[in-house]
């Protein structure tokens, strides 16, 4: 038995190699999965190409090829091209009222000032050893829309405006000051002041003192130069384009943010009143269409203040806007809260942390975090919305691409406008959701490997 | 001690200012009377304000109104609009165009929806690609700004009525879409008795099929004979009483088109535009759910060799719809209220027609308002009662 299993086991027959597949990566291979796996797979391909080849060529030729780059009035595109190609020259005219509204020309830069310094504000934010990054962010949202203010409004400034924008010059040297310090030295901005002024061996209560004092100075040098600051007063009615509408959803956003999750945490408060109040003025908001908000706004606000205010239409926009954006925001938010499990407000208050504690350090930073696509989502639809001013009357960018085809040089001028607005609203709004994706997956990552 | 004689305070009732701060129940008494008391100081400021407001314009806020000739006319009603009709007849007026757009806008964006969905989810790399633009594209865009373009883009640039573009009975052109109508002969209601008599057949079918299929496992095509059921008898009545149902054809007389149904190019513009925009939307919801059905769920439907169609009817679907419908009734809310962009194209719907118009006429801003958001408060009140029915229905019975 043994040896004849032996003689068997001995002969070894490979059995031939199978051939290797025709391609498993590469281009050919790729194409053959997705564009050809069967015959209706194939066709589909084909059509869809079809479709692309036929859209992409039909706006290629309109905006590209066929187009008429200068001309002096729509009569002469017409004449030149017909309706065949886009007649650009009208839109090239108008752009800077696109972008800037009736903002008077010679004092655009200070358009142009405000929003760069917007972005050396958040500038930091990006700087990689950095570790302040929620207090940069945090006074970026309180304290520079008070400087912007002025920057985009000047005009005679009021005691208490003055203090704020004051407040604003202050932050901004503070964002700096930290941001070098930390990028550069590695320590706090506190730590880097002492060391210059060879304080670092004092008394805890001295450093304490100085750092104060410090502070109060570089307040006190922010309001006298805004004592010394006078800039020309720009009215909002001049207020117009891409700007305006900047301006309309910057503060939107801005507000709804906190305003959203205190009304969420209201409505899921234990307490009756706050509850009902909260629930009621979120319902009431959601349920209505924007544009009746803005509505009542605009002819309601005028008899709810006092006889004799005036109430300025950008103001009354503003106010609508902002409270249709909390009211959303509060739900997204909301969604998050109740997707905390019950454990975690349990371990918070084991752990002697009273409710405003374990929501700030526990619960909120973790709501915030499932809920940034959505909080992200509803920013995109805000910027999107801010459209609707136009039809109560301001010059949004919206109205003014309407503008461009009620100018008698370029009468009919519809499309080409509208097509650029159409993009500036797209880049706008898909760099919004697709850092939004970056920053979920960053998220999630650290998440996943802990 | 000192704790002691504090428990011992509170509960002979004994009355401390601080507990009004320190204790956990009364604080949260304090709380929330203060904030009542601010909501109401609140209240009381904005309508005093306003009560001085109207008295020095001499505006009124009551609804006497409503039968008061509202003296202007609409260009497009469901029902008969004189221009000597009331202020509630307009109200009427603008709720039906505001529910119509809504009802059809409704209807294409969910066809569309579902087909550029699917076309995401396609293993076609092509086709994938051509949807994710779509979708990417037109929801990065605001609507208002895309209702305009179709308007002054398309709508307003259609040929005049000498030259409309034909398709059939069809017409379109910058007046409007003309469709033929319908003319029902009295002949016809033995049609429609057949109808209704055929579909509670149908209904009954559907109901003892389900039971005998619950009773013996035994199955029955009762989907397909429901349908030649609701069909057949219905088309062979009509046949058989010589066709008593005529159309309205529309026919170009003189300048215009005459006859038929026609609907005017705001009115074109605002559907395509809703729902194209919603359609988006719609998609990414049903993408989502299909792909939140986990993979399990097929493989075991192949284990079980389920057929292709089997698996997607029994298995896919019935879990997909479970994660889509509660977005996709909120989508059919926000197009109901997308609806009120119509005004930036002149289409008389209520916020048109209603907050606008007739409040610059009247002066009635209060009531008027009020009206306004009540409508809208009541549709999107109704749709969630209908979702919160749904829901349960639909939730995971677990024992």
């Amino acid at each position: 038995m043994a040896e004849t299993h032996a003689e068997t086991a001995l002969i070894f027959q490979p059995k031939p190699a199978r051939p290797a597949p025709a391609a498993a990566s590469g281009p050919v291979a790729w194409m053959r999965r997705n564009l050809f796996s069967d015959v209706p797979n194939a066709l589909m391909t084909l059509l869809g190409g079809y479709i692309l080849f036929v859209v992409v060529g039909a706006v290629l030729d309109w905006a590209v090829f066929g187009a008429v780059w200068s001309a002096e009035s729509r009569r002469e595109c017409l004449d030149a091209v017909g309706r065949a190609g886009a007649c650009w020259p009208g839109v090239a005219e108008w752009l800077p009222n696109m972008i800037y509204g009736l903002y008077p020309k010679e004092l655009v830069w200070r358009v142009n000032l405000g929003f760069l310094t917007l972005l050396l504000w958040i500038a930091p934010l990006f700087m990689p050893r950095v570790v302040s990054k929620v207090n940069i962010g945090v006074s970026a949202v309180l304290l520079f829309p008070f400087l912007a203010s002025y920057w985009f409004h000047g005009g005679e400034m009021g005691l208490l405006w003055r203090v704020f924008v004051a407040a604003g010059i202050w932050g901004f040297v503070w964002v700096w000051a930290t941001a070098l310090s930390e990028q550069f030295a590695g320590r706090p901005i506190g730590q880097t002041l002492l060391a210059a002024l060879g304080a670092e061996d004092a008394a805890d209560a001295d450093q304490r003192r100085i750092l104060r004092i410090a502070a109060a100075l570089l307040y006190v040098a922010a309001l006298a130069l805004t004592l010394a600051w006078r800039l020309e007063e720009v009215g909002t009615r001049l207020w117009g384009g891409l700007f305006l509408t900047l301006v309309i959803s910057g503060i939107g956003i801005t507000f709804s943010l906190p305003a959203g999750i205190l009304l969420a945490l209201g409505r899921r408060s234990d307490m009756p009143v706050i509850s009902m109040l909260s629930t009621a003025f979120i319902e009431l908001f959601r349920s209505v269409p924007l544009i009746t908000i803005l509505f009542m706004f605009n002819t309601m606000m005028p008899l709810f203040m006092p006889e004799g205010t005036d109430v300025n239409q950008l103001l009354r926009a503003i106010v609508a806007v902002c409270f249709f954006a909390a009211a959303y925001m509060a739900e997204v938010i909301r969604g998050g809260l109740q997707a905390i499990p019950r454990g975690q407000y349990e371990a918070a208050s084991s752990l002697g942390l009273g409710y405003w504690r374990s929501t700030q350090l526990i619960v909120m930073p973790q709501a915030l975090r499932i809920m940034i696509p959505a909080i992200v989502g509803n920013f995109i639809g805000l910027f999107k919305d801010t459209t609707l001013v136009s039809i109560i009357g301001l010059f949004d960018l919206m109205s003014m691409a309407r503008a461009v085809g009620e100018d008698t040089k370029w009468l009919g001028l519809f499309i080409e406008p509208f097509f650029v607005v159409a993009m500036i609203y797209f880049v706008f709004c898909f760099a919004m959701s697709s850092y939004s994706i970056g920053l979920e997956k960053k998220l999630a990552q650290g998440r996943d490997r802990g | 001690m000192a704790f002691a004689r504090q428990d011992d305070d509170a509960r002979r009732g004994g009355f401390r200012p601080g507990a009004l701060l320190s204790d956990e129940k009364t604080r949260s008494i304090t709380f929330q009377a203060l904030t009542l008391a601010a909501v109401v100081a609140l209240f009381w400021w904005l309508v005093d304000n306003t009560l001085a407001n109207m008295a020095a314009r001499s505006m009124s806020a009551g609804f006497d109104f409503l039968p008061v000739t509202a003296g202007f006319g609409i260009g497009f009603t469901l029902i008969e609009f004189r221009e000597g009709d009331s202020y509630w007849r307009v109200f009427q007026v603008g709720v039906l165009n505001t529910l119509l757009v809504a009802v059809v806008s409704i209807l294409f964006a969910t066809v569309l929806g579902l087909i550029v969905g699917l076309a995401r989810l396609s293993g076609n790399w092509i086709v994938a690609t051509l949807a994710r633009a779509y979708v990417e594209f037109l929801r990065n865009t605001p609507l208002l700004l895309q209702i305009i373009a179709w308007f002054f883009g398309v709508f307003n640039l259609l040929p005049r009525p000498r030259d409309s573009v034909e398709f059939g009975a069809f017409a379109l052109n910058n007046r409007g879409f003309y469709m033929p109508s319908p003319v029902p002969e009295p002949a016809f209601d033995a049609v429609l008795a057949v109808f209704v008599v055929a579909l509670g057949g149908a209904i009954a079918l559907q109901v003892w099929a389900k039971r005998r299929r619950e009773a013996t496992g035994r199955l029955f095509p009762a989907v397909r004979v429901g349908l030649a059921l609701v069909v057949l008898p219905p088309l062979a009545a009509h046949l058989a009483l010589g066709q008593p149902l005529g159309w309205n054809i529309p026919a170009l007389k003189g300048f215009n088109y005459d006859g038929g149904v026609s609907v005017p190019p705001a009115f074109c513009a605002l559907i395509v535009a809703l729902s194209v925009y919603t359609s988006c939307f719609i998609a990414e919801i049903v993408r989502s759910g299909v792909q939140s059905v986990s993979r399990g769920q097929r493989e075991a439907a192949g284990a079980l060799n389920l057929p292709n169609d089997w698996t997607m009817r029994l298995i896919i679907l019935p879990q997909a719809l479970r994660v889509i419908i509660p977005p996709l009734i909120s989508q059919y809310l926000n197009v109901t209220k997308n609806s009120s962009l119509a005004i930036a194209i002149g289409f008389p719907d209520l916020v048109s027609v209603w907050m606008n118009t007739s409040l610059n006429q009247s002066g009635r801003a209060i009531p008027i308002v009020a009206m306004t958001m009540a409508f809208y408060c009541t549709v999107s009140l109704f749709v969630s009662l209908v979702m919160n029915v749904y829901n349960r229905s639909v939730q995971l019975k677990e024992r």
